[in-house]
């Protein structure tokens, strides 16, 4: 029995599809999915850890020994670790049977025992989100409460964000939308057997020395027949072959005389496209949750989908903060510096199909609470509010009462992570909010952590998984805060490296420029060696990959 | 979490065994594993009797955790020598 074994942090979007095997009778998927309550409390997700070595030991051994009682042709297994959201899914069995009894024994069984003997815990339950509701009263005393993990922070953003509802929209618009339906193929892909060759199709058998050219095919020509030995057809490159049990002998390899031909070179390829080769009439052919791009939109054309349901566009509203910013064009006078982070924004939103609208606001609650009032139509109608700066706890620092004011319910203001420990998010219906920390690195990072996850969720696309890499060079900078270290990303499959940046401060902008990725050192992480391996979380215009 | 070392000069070998906890016993004995250098093989019992005296939370444990020994099962009557990586299983509770 094949089997394949995976215990990953990220959402398990596993699909199996049912292969031309022709011994494999039956198919069956089990997803087990965390609810919504745990021991009669509302949660909003479950955190499992795994003694992963020898999870994927016992996991393999359990399925050896129920296999010999109920013999199936192949399973796998993907079992989340970490924070799982509600309505995630926590584990998920695939089985390939002959017939369907044995497979549905071996999942039953396995599942009893997988609860037994698997090293794999329920760790605790994080209580449903809806219970933190805020109001402006106890907001101060909220502030200090310990700030949550980065798991937890993700999970709440997963829980609290719902897709939006979805469009039907022209090919030509649905460029960069998440597209929100499987499409499937309405017939195989070639619908025929295709030469692809220039050249003459013959029995694939025929043995004979000199052929007779009975018929002539051109690229859009159908005219089935069945040919006879020492018969030949001259056939285009593309064009479907008149029945089957054919090849095709390419026109180098051929002399003609009128229309007699004689074959000079003998092949073994048969030079034909075979009927459904690349898709099966009736497979999916692109995923929902998947970012349109030219060549899926082609794929799509081809298959006649002229109208997909696609992910809305997005309106986003971003105000910046900060009495000490001056635009870009302006010289910064004494303790002033350019406003960076407009323009940062709108680059990192540029791989989303967004409408964005940009402000400014005063650094005076009552200034900037007018100021948006008057944008208080743009903000109704926004799904997303980004508010850059005054999200730390100086005197200045409004925007969690600004959110407030503008009736969102703070459902987190702290997440233990550097940089970027200030940030807050909010809810108001389906509309979200983010605080984002003034510092452009900060920014950076939360905006591929937090508000990528975010809009992902909206658009219905799953969101940025964390890989695995190699560091070029060693970290070495324990901190009780979990870090996202900036790093240059050097692509190389299993061997992809991670160049950790020199980094002082939450408002490098060198750093910034070069990172493409971010590397996850764990809290209190002893120091990483070159070499080490990490997690990593691709940063630039890598969105929803 | 930091991981906790018992040094002993008498008993100072290259590999020592190498001891996991998981789950509620992380939040037991404050930490994510442990490295015990041992002067010769021991039996499981002579094992929780090195475990219980720096942990002696793990006490009310016992009776429900299992032993691994370099990531299988171990069966009555197991000896445990260095560089064996030795888990301690509390009931577990995937899928």
């Amino acid at each position: 029995m094949e089997i394949e074994i995976e215990l990953t942090r990220g959402p398990i979007v596993e699909k199996i599809l049912p292969q031309s095997t022709g011994a494999r009778g039956a198919w069956l998927e089990f997803r087990g999915v965390v609810r919504g309550e745990e021991n009669g409390q509302r949660i909003s997700a479950l955190e499992y850890e795994a003694y992963p070595e020898m999870a994927a030991r016992e996991i393999r051994r359990l399925l050896g020994e129920i296999s010999t009682r109920h013999p199936c042709l192949a399973t796998k297994i993907i079992h989340r670790i970490g924070a799982i959201p509600v309505g995630e899914t926590a584990i998920y069995v695939g089985v390939a049977s002959a017939h369907r009894g044995e497979g549905i024994a071996l999942l039953a069984e396995f599942m009893d025992k997988l609860k037994q003997d698997v090293p794999i815990w329920k760790r605790r339950a994080l209580p449903f989100v809806g219970d933190e509701v805020t109001s402006l009263n106890i907001s101060k005393k909220q502030s200090t409460v310990s700030p949550g993990t980065l798991d937890d922070a993700l999970a709440k953003i997963s829980s609290r964000c719902a897709p939006l509802p979805a469009v039907r929209l022209s090919l030509q618009e649905s460029l960069g939308r998440i597209l929100r339906e499987t499409i499937c193929a309405p017939n195989d892909l070639p619908d025929a057997d295709r030469s692809t060759r220039d050249g003459y199709a013959i029995l694939e058998n025929d043995c004979s020395e000199t052929f007779l050219m009975v018929d002539t095919l051109h690229a859009a020509d159908w005219k089935p027949r069945q040919l006879k030995i020492s018969e030949a057809v001259r056939i285009a490159t593309g064009a479907s072959l008149p029945c089957e049990g054919l090849r095709v002998v390419m026109q180098e390899n051929v002399q003609r005389n009128g229309d007699k031909i004689h074959i000079i070179k003998s092949e073994t390829d048969h030079n034909i496209r075979k009927r459904g080769e690349e898709v099966k009439s009736g497979a999916p052919l692109v995923w929902a949750g998947v970012r349109l791009d030219a060549g899926k939109l082609a794929l799509l054309a081809s298959a006649g989908c002229v109208q997909p349901l696609v992910s809305p566009r997005l309106r986003v509203v971003h105000f910046t903060t900060g009495d000490e910013v001056t635009p870009p064009d302006q010289t910064p006078l004494p303790g002033q510096i350019r406003d960076s982070n407009s323009i940062l924004i709108r680059g990192l939103l540029q791989d989303y199909s967004c409408d964005l609208a940009q402000s400014h606001l005063p650094e005076n609650f009552e200034a900037a609470k007018e100021k948006i009032n008057h944008h208080k139509e743009v903000i109704e109608k926004a799904n997303v509010v980004l508010i850059s700066g005054g999200a730390s706890v100086g005197d200045k620092d409004f925007t969690r009462p600004l959110l407030e004011s503008l009736g969102f319910e703070i459902v987190f203001s702290q997440v233990a992570i550097r940089p970027g420990r200030p940030m807050i998010f909010g809810v108001s219906g389906s509309r979200i909010a983010f605080g984002l920390p003034g510092n452009p690195l900060s920014h950076f990072v939360c905006f591929h952590l937090f508000v990528a996850a975010a809009l992902a969720k909206l658009c219905g696309a799953p969101p940025g998984r964390f890989l695995r890499g190699r560091l070029s060079a060693p970290i070495n900078d324990p901190n009780p805060r979990e870090t996202l270290w900036p790093a240059r990303l050097e692509w190389a499959g299993a061997n992809t490296m991670l160049h950790p940046l020199k980094w002082s401060s939450s408002g490098d902008l060198t750093c910034l420029a070069e990172a493409g990725a971010l590397v996850r050192v764990p809290p209190n992480s002893p120091a990483l060696a070159a070499g080490a391996e990490v997690e990593f979380l691709t940063a630039g215009n890598n969105c929803f990959q | 979490m930091q991981q906790c070392f018992i040094a002993r000069s008498s008993w100072c070998k290259l590999h020592p065994v190498r001891v996991l906890f998981f789950a509620q016993l992380k939040d037991a004995t404050k930490c994510d594993s442990l490295e015990i250098a041992l002067p010769s093989p021991v039996s499981a019992e002579q094992l929780w009797a090195e475990l219980l005296k720096k942990f002696p939370a793990l006490a009310g444990h016992r009776s429900s955790v299992r032993l691994a020994k370099n990531f299988e099962y171990t069966a009555p009557g197991a000896q445990f020598s260095n560089a064996d990586e030795v888990a301690l299983i509390p009931p577990v509770s995937g899928g």
